[in-house]
């Protein structure tokens, strides 16, 4: 098998019987990468030198018996939101071409105590928010699966990097799906945690009461281990939760029997968007996950709609809190689709803003409610395979296809998992939702549905 | 309803309130999203009481639970 095949725990315990070097693999994923990113576009920027020096410090400590954990050695990449020191950090925008920070945000900082190997900064739609798009300082990132196709957004090229096998685990972001939207898209793992579960500090807002950080991976066990080093309280960010960190691994291959699974299926049942393979994916699931000892059950929620709106309306008034005066001064220095998206925050009122917080409320208490009585709620994470880049649907609007928004406006944890692929060759997936910081339930339930779906078996395009 | 021709007026308004110039080019795309995004607004307009209160803080654990 070839290493950039490897899992993060086989790559750990490779790297520990000394039958790799961290070096090795971090040139193997640098050969990838200059070998095939050039027609996909993942990174922006390639930090070889950093990373050589970071897979050589790891295999002198490793040598030396200085173990530091799990991610010790291994290659990953950060979406280019995530302020690294000394590294340029762009937001793939104009606006901050030279925005090189004097320190790394609190997520890159975790990952190098952990030892982890830095390859690079990774594409995402301009401000996690505009795209994809043609008029931006770098290229937009291709799905591997059909370079003709867009990855979904904004984590765009995290999913490219990990589909096209550059790199096992990218950092990506979630404000309204853009870790599980890509994820699904690209046929890969990736989940936005509990609210306040990981550090936002030094990571670009975009939404500040909806933004979430998270892996995107190839596995769920990649997902799992990632959340673990990264997951935990921090002070200096102020909606950072101090709620007890789990270990994510032990109960992940425990399976689903005896659970409770609900199905919110008004959410997507029909959509006039979704799609029939989206759709006999969710039924193909729901029935492995009975055979397999659940119990699987159609639940009522609020209207998707309601969802949508407060999530739309949020994130537009606090994105054009942070943007007003960029929007005046420099609207033609965004690309056309940001710029047509902020300026919209201009046009909510005080009243449509505490409207959506009010709804807020009473969607959340209407998912904690379902979820007093199930142990994960399953839904769709998209309603249609991935769109070609010339035929684009507005992510933004009420007739988008993600089915992620409402749980960036509740702040439940929430993980796209692949179930296989569609008719036209481009992967699906589904939604498990969880209760708040219950993400090991969620990692365990998308753990069972990766085996019982068999993707693990099917081959990445590249 | 507004009609396209108040919703236009109204947008136009706004954009000038907020100091924002929109180019000319951009300006049919942009008004076809803030219609969308007015119903998505109506939809929660008269939906609440004044005993609805906002969230002050993000409400995690169900309703009663310590």
């Amino acid at each position: 098998m070839d290493t950039v095949d490897l899992s993060i725990a086989a790559m750990g315990k490779a790297l520990r019987a000394g039958t790799a070097t961290s070096e090795q693999l971090t040139n193997a994923a640098l050969n990838r990468i200059a070998t095939i990113d050039a027609g996909l576009n993942a990174f922006v920027l390639v930090t070889r030198d950093r990373a050589l020096a970071d897979a050589r410090r790891a295999d002198t400590e490793l040598k030396a018996s200085i173990d530091r954990g799990p991610f010790h050695g291994i290659p990953y990449a950060l979406k280019d939101i995530y302020d690294t020191g000394g590294i340029r950090t762009t937001c793939h925008s104009k606006l901050r071409l030279d925005n090189v920070p004097a320190a790394d945000s609190v997520v890159a900082a975790k990952f190098t105590d952990a030892g982890g190997v830095l390859l690079g900064k990774l594409a995402t739609h301009e401000f996690a928010i505009g795209g994809p798009s043609f008029d931006l300082p770098f290229p937009p990132a291709r799905n591997p699966w059909n370079v003709e196709h867009v990855t979904g957004g904004s984590s765009s090229g995290s999913a490219t990097a990990i589909a096209a096998r550059m790199v096992r685990m990218a950092m990506g972001s979630d404000t309204g799906g853009s870790i599980r939207g890509p994820a699904a898209w690209c046929g890969l793992a990736g989940i936005k945690p509990t609210y306040g579960r990981v550090s936002r500090r030094g990571v670009f807002p975009l939404s500040w009461t909806l933004d979430h950080c998270g892996p995107l991976s190839r596995s769920v066990e990649d997902s799992a281990i990632t959340l673990g080093i990264l997951a935990g309280y921090d002070p200096a960010d102020p909606a950072s939760a101090d709620v007890p960190v789990a270990n994510y691994l032990p109960d992940l291959n425990k399976g689903v029997s005896g659970l409770r699974i609900g199905i919110p299926r008004a959410f997507f049942e029909g959509s006039p968007v979704a799609v029939p393979d989206v759709l006999a994916g969710i039924d193909r699931t729901v029935d492995q996950l009975r055979a397999a000892g659940a119990t699987v059950e159609d639940i009522a929620l609020p209207d998707y709609a309601l969802f949508a709106a407060a999530g739309r309306i949020i994130m537009m008034a606090e994105a054009y809190a942070i943007h007003a005066a960029d929007m005046r001064s420099r609207l033609l220095d965004y690309g056309a689709i940001t710029a047509s998206r902020f300026v919209l925050g201009a046009a909510i009122t005080a009243a449509d803003y505490i409207n959506a917080l009010r709804a807020r409320r009473e969607l959340t208490d209407a998912v904690n409610e379902a979820l007093s009585r199930y142990d994960t709620l399953l839904t769709a994470s998209a309603l249609c395979t991935a769109p070609r880049f010339d035929e684009p649907v507005d992510a933004m609007s009420s007739a988008a296809p993600m089915q992620t928004i409402p749980f960036n406006v509740t702040g439940h944890p929430a993980m796209s998992v692949p179930v296989g692929l569609a008719s036209n060759g481009l992967p699906i997936g589904v939604q498990i939702v969880g209760r708040p910081f219950d993400e090991a339930m969620v990692f365990r339930v998308s753990r069972a549905v990766e085996v019982l779906s068999g993707w693990e078996k099917f081959a990445l395009p590249i | 309803m507004p009609t396209p021709d108040s919703l236009a007026d109204e947008f136009d308004m706004l954009m000038r309130r907020a100091g924002i110039v929109i180019p000319d080019e951009r300006r049919a795309a942009t008004l076809v999203s803030y219609a969308d995004l007015c119903e998505q607004i109506a939809l929660l307009n008269g939906r609440y009481a004044y005993t609805d209160e906002p969230a002050n803080v993000f409400r995690l654990s169900p309703r009663g639970a310590r």
